[in-house]
């Protein structure tokens, strides 16, 4: 993907997605570093902030190992003075609590934003948790832009704030806000504040948070916040549109949907929106002013009613009794999305006008799933198919504890080789715990990427060694983070900036960390994975300790990108009518997009979908899988060692 | 122009083009002074699996197309037209690729093209088979179904007041690689459409 558009002249008006913009409007402000793991739907703000440290030569920009070290990276750059940022995903946010909780206290010299890329829908995410509630457990203010159309604006505002307070600000942003492309009009990139080198000065009371700094900080915490919740309620970002009765508030892309909801039922004007970008903490002062006035409200958010609630409370604690609608008792539906058809009839059913939504057609017709799949050419189908063929010659009943990652997707026939994914690093987490308790020929086996492995898998392994779990872990080391788009890792050794960085090396890592039975294999090579898998677990069941196999393969995206790139061709694979027996193996135990079935029974290779990756040509019984042309060495090689462009 | 509103429901198979051509869409808005929100499907379900992209073309302001609002769609692939269809209007357009890609599981019973169109068409939306894929591979670009289609639809004139030809043409020119080649299928399906 082209990341161009983060660096648009100034004063043009160029189509950019939501996350982009608010990379440029963090440029915009200045911010001096910025860190992050990647996660769906937050990776594309990083990413294009990358792409400016490389053309620009500044801000510093990280992949950090995980989200914990991403915002604390960032908090220690704000100690020195700088504006700094962390991203992530939602639950990326939770891997970061632990410092997120406390910064509060101590307040940041410069300035501070985490942005927080909440999933509605879950899209990418394994939860829909709200973030906002962050910020009300944790004493950070929110900001939360109304749209992408407002996201650059926005998060300039977030530093500002940041900066006037001198406290850690989270910038909440969702799915449809970071993933919508629209219009954005660019300004003037500070370069001067984008440069900016920090300088760490000693406020021991202030930046050790033991119990006597604490206690002294807490009490300055809550004055604080009373005093930000008053500047809220004066905030630019928060507005008041039309005049009535009836009052509805719409918080951040919650006004977009409030907007035109008050359009569609021609009401522009005779009802009172109040915007609200700024949701916690709640600007009392403002909401007060309109709820004292309106006889119902109608609160329009995306994610928990968060404003609700707390405008609820405020509302009895003021002694005031007001209709509230929303979604904590309807009529707006509280799992999900926002969508317009829901907002309107609520609001008509506020303002007691009748709505119908149109008719809905009805297509009879029966469809087939189409969930997403493992690509065409994908290392990991090779390793799920191996796996599953030792375990079964191992004679153990694998529990498949997987992960967050693209062998996620492993869940889906033919393989559901993944018993359970909860977090990032909980196969080994889970398979700890289950390799404990369970007795016979049941026996965990973790399955978890290169990236995931580095970011949350090390402690969980190192409790593995220390208690002599025995489990068999399998890291698919497909030498990128694949699923957010290919960005490097630290076993990978590039940096954010495309500065060589250090290769860590996952085998050597285990090895450190006490595993004795460590193996490295090729991903790509069903026969010796069946045959490394098979003895690994023969080891675990007889020793009772854990067992570690890398399974490495380039991801076949990141290996047609590096291919490209050196000119080197791969061939794709055809089938050989004459050998192929019709026996379905590929595309019923296997399933390469790339493989289908003719009217004959008898398989066939899209060439347009083929990768040229040969698994095929390993699995088929009867040799019917050949080569188009000739397969290059070169290819071969780049296949196994490809890495982030 | 009465319509303020023109939402276009962009379906396929993840990795055929449709975030691209989305892409495509939003910048000939720009350039033709229309204000636009295309709402794209990035991530886990990207990989191989459904896609839709929603495409506000106008005075809109959230980011996603109500169901039974959608105003045309366009569909590289005839299951997932199918899968989408409720979000839009009865009597709406859809631009429905001819190929069925179907999806590698195992066991799955797959409908035909004719099939998935009979069955549109009985709900009450018109429907136009394209053979974007194999016109864009015997046109030398097989990666360029999605233009093709563009094309194929706005052919139905429902793009007037929002977008030109021109403005597609300049916006394919900005964003995508080997221009020349897709504003040549561009050209090649508003022809083969309209004169149909």
């Amino acid at each position: 993907m082209a990341w161009k558009e983060v660096l648009a002249e100034p004063g043009s008006k160029v189509i950019m997605l939501g996350n982009v913009a608010i990379a440029r409007g963090a440029l915009e402000y200045g911010v001096s570093y910025a860190s992050a793991y990647p996660g769906t739907p937050s990776t594309e703000i990083t990413e294009a902030l990358s792409y400016a440290a490389r053309m620009l030569g500044a801000p510093y920009v990280e992949w950090s190992s995980n989200e914990k070290v991403a915002l604390e990276g960032a908090i220690g750059a704000a100690l020195t003075g700088i504006p700094a940022m962390a991203s992530m995903k939602h639950v990326g946010v939770n891997v970061a609590a632990d410092p997120l909780f406390s910064v509060g206290y101590m307040g940041v010299p410069g300035a501070l934003v985490v942005v927080s890329a909440d999933d509605p829908g879950m899209w990418s995410s394994q939860n829909e948790q709200d973030n906002r509630w962050y910020g009300v457990h944790a004493y950070i203010p929110v900001v939360e832009p109304a749209g992408a159309q407002e996201a650059k604006e926005a998060i300039i505002e977030a530093f500002k704030l940041s900066e006037k307070w001198e406290h850690p600000v989270i910038f909440r942003s969702t799915t449809r806000i970071g993933h919508t492309r629209v219009p954005v009009e660019v300004g003037e990139i500070n370069m001067e504040g984008i440069r900016r080198r920090g300088k760490f000065k000693k406020n021991i009371d202030r930046y050790t948070l033991v119990p006597a700094h604490a206690r002294k900080l807490r009490e300055e915490l809550v004055d604080k916040w009373e005093k930000i919740s008053e500047h809220l309620s004066e905030h630019p970002l928060n507005w008041v549109e039309g005049d009535g009765d009836v009052l509805v508030v719409g918080v951040g892309l919650g006004y977009r949907y409030a907007k035109e909801a008050v359009k569609r039922l021609g009401l522009e004007g005779e009802v009172k929106i109040l915007k609200i970008s700024t949701p916690v903490p709640l600007p009392k002062k403002l909401l007060l002013k309109h709820a004292e006035r309106a006889s119902k409200i109608l609160f329009v958010e995306e994610g928990d009613p968060v404003v609700e609630t707390l405008s609820k409370s405020l509302f009895y604690d003021e002694g005031l009794h007001v209709r509230v609608y929303g979604k904590e008792r309807g009529p707006i539906k509280r799992t999900g999305e926002l969508n317009l058809a829901n907002v309107t009839e609520a609001l008509a059913r506020v303002v007691g006008l009748d709505y119908a939504r149109p008719p809905a057609a009805k297509v009879e017709i029966s469809l087939p799933p189409r969930p997403p799949v493992l690509c065409a050419g994908c290392p990991y189908r090779a390793v799920f198919y191996a796996l599953r063929r030792a375990a079964g010659k191992a004679r153990v009943r694998p529990v498949y504890n997987g992960d967050i990652g693209c062998y996620s997707l492993g869940v889906n026939p033919p393989f559901q080789m993944q018993d359970t994914i909860v977090e990032m690093g909980g196969s080994i987490g889970l398979a700890n715990g289950i390799s404990h308790v369970v007795d016979g020929d049941q026996v965990p086996i973790a399955i978890i990427g290169d990236s995931t492995f580095f970011h949350a898998g090390l402690p969980g392994l190192a409790n593995a060694v220390y208690n002599r779990s025995p489990m068999l872990i399998v890291v698919l080391d497909n030498r990128t983070t694949a699923m957010t788009g290919h960005q490097p890792h630290p076993g990978v050794g590039v940096t954010a900036s495309g500065q060589p960085g250090v290769e860590l090396d996952i085998a050597q890592a285990a090895r450190g960390l006490g595993v004795d039975y460590v193996k490295v294999i090729d991903a790509f090579n069903i026969k010796e994975g069946e045959k490394e898998f098979y003895e690994a677990l023969r080891y675990v069941k007889e020793k009772r300790r854990p067992a570690l196999v890398v399974a490495r393969g380039a991801c076949i995206l990141l290996a047609i990108a590096n291919a490209r790139r050196q000119g080197v061709k791969y061939t794709v694979y055809r089938v050989n009518l004459d050998k192929c027996t019709a026996c379905g193996l590929c595309y019923r135990a296997f399933n390469c997009p790339a493989i289908y079935a003719g009217d004959d029974g008898k398989a066939r290779i899209d060439p347009i979908l083929c990768t040229g990756c040969g698994e095929c040509a390993q699995i088929c019984p009867f040799d019917a899988f050949e080569p188009v042309d000739e397969v290059s060495e070169e290819w071969l090689k780049i296949m196994r060692t490809a890495k982030p462009i | 122009m009465e319509r303020r509103v023109l939402n276009l429901v962009l379906v396929g198979v993840g990795g055929q083009g449709i975030v691209s051509l989305a892409n495509v869409i939003a910048n000939a808005a720009l350039e033709n002074g229309t204000n636009v929100l295309v709402a794209e499907t990035h991530g886990l379900s990207q990989r191989g699996g459904s896609v839709i992209v929603h495409v506000r073309l106008g005075e809109a302001e959230a980011p996603l197309i109500p169901e039974g609002e959608g105003d045309i769609m366009i569909a590289l692939d005839p299951l997932e037209a199918a899968r989408y269809a409720h979000y839009l209007r009865l009597g709406a357009w859809i631009f429905m690729e001819r190929k069925v890609t179907p999806p590698p599981l195992p066991g799955i019973k797959v409908p035909a093209m004719e099939e998935v169109k009979n069955a549109l068409e009985r709900a009450g939306f018109k429907v136009n088979v394209i053979p974007a894929i194999s016109e864009a591979s015997r046109l030398g670009n097989p990666l360029g179904a999605n233009v093709y289609m563009l094309g194929a639809a706005m052919s139905s004139g429902i793009f007037d007041g929002f977008l030109t030809v021109e403005s597609v043409e300049r916006a394919i020119r900005r964003v995508l690689k080997k221009p020349e080649k897709n504003i040549m299928l561009l050209h090649a399906a508003l022809k083969a459409v309209s004169s149909r």
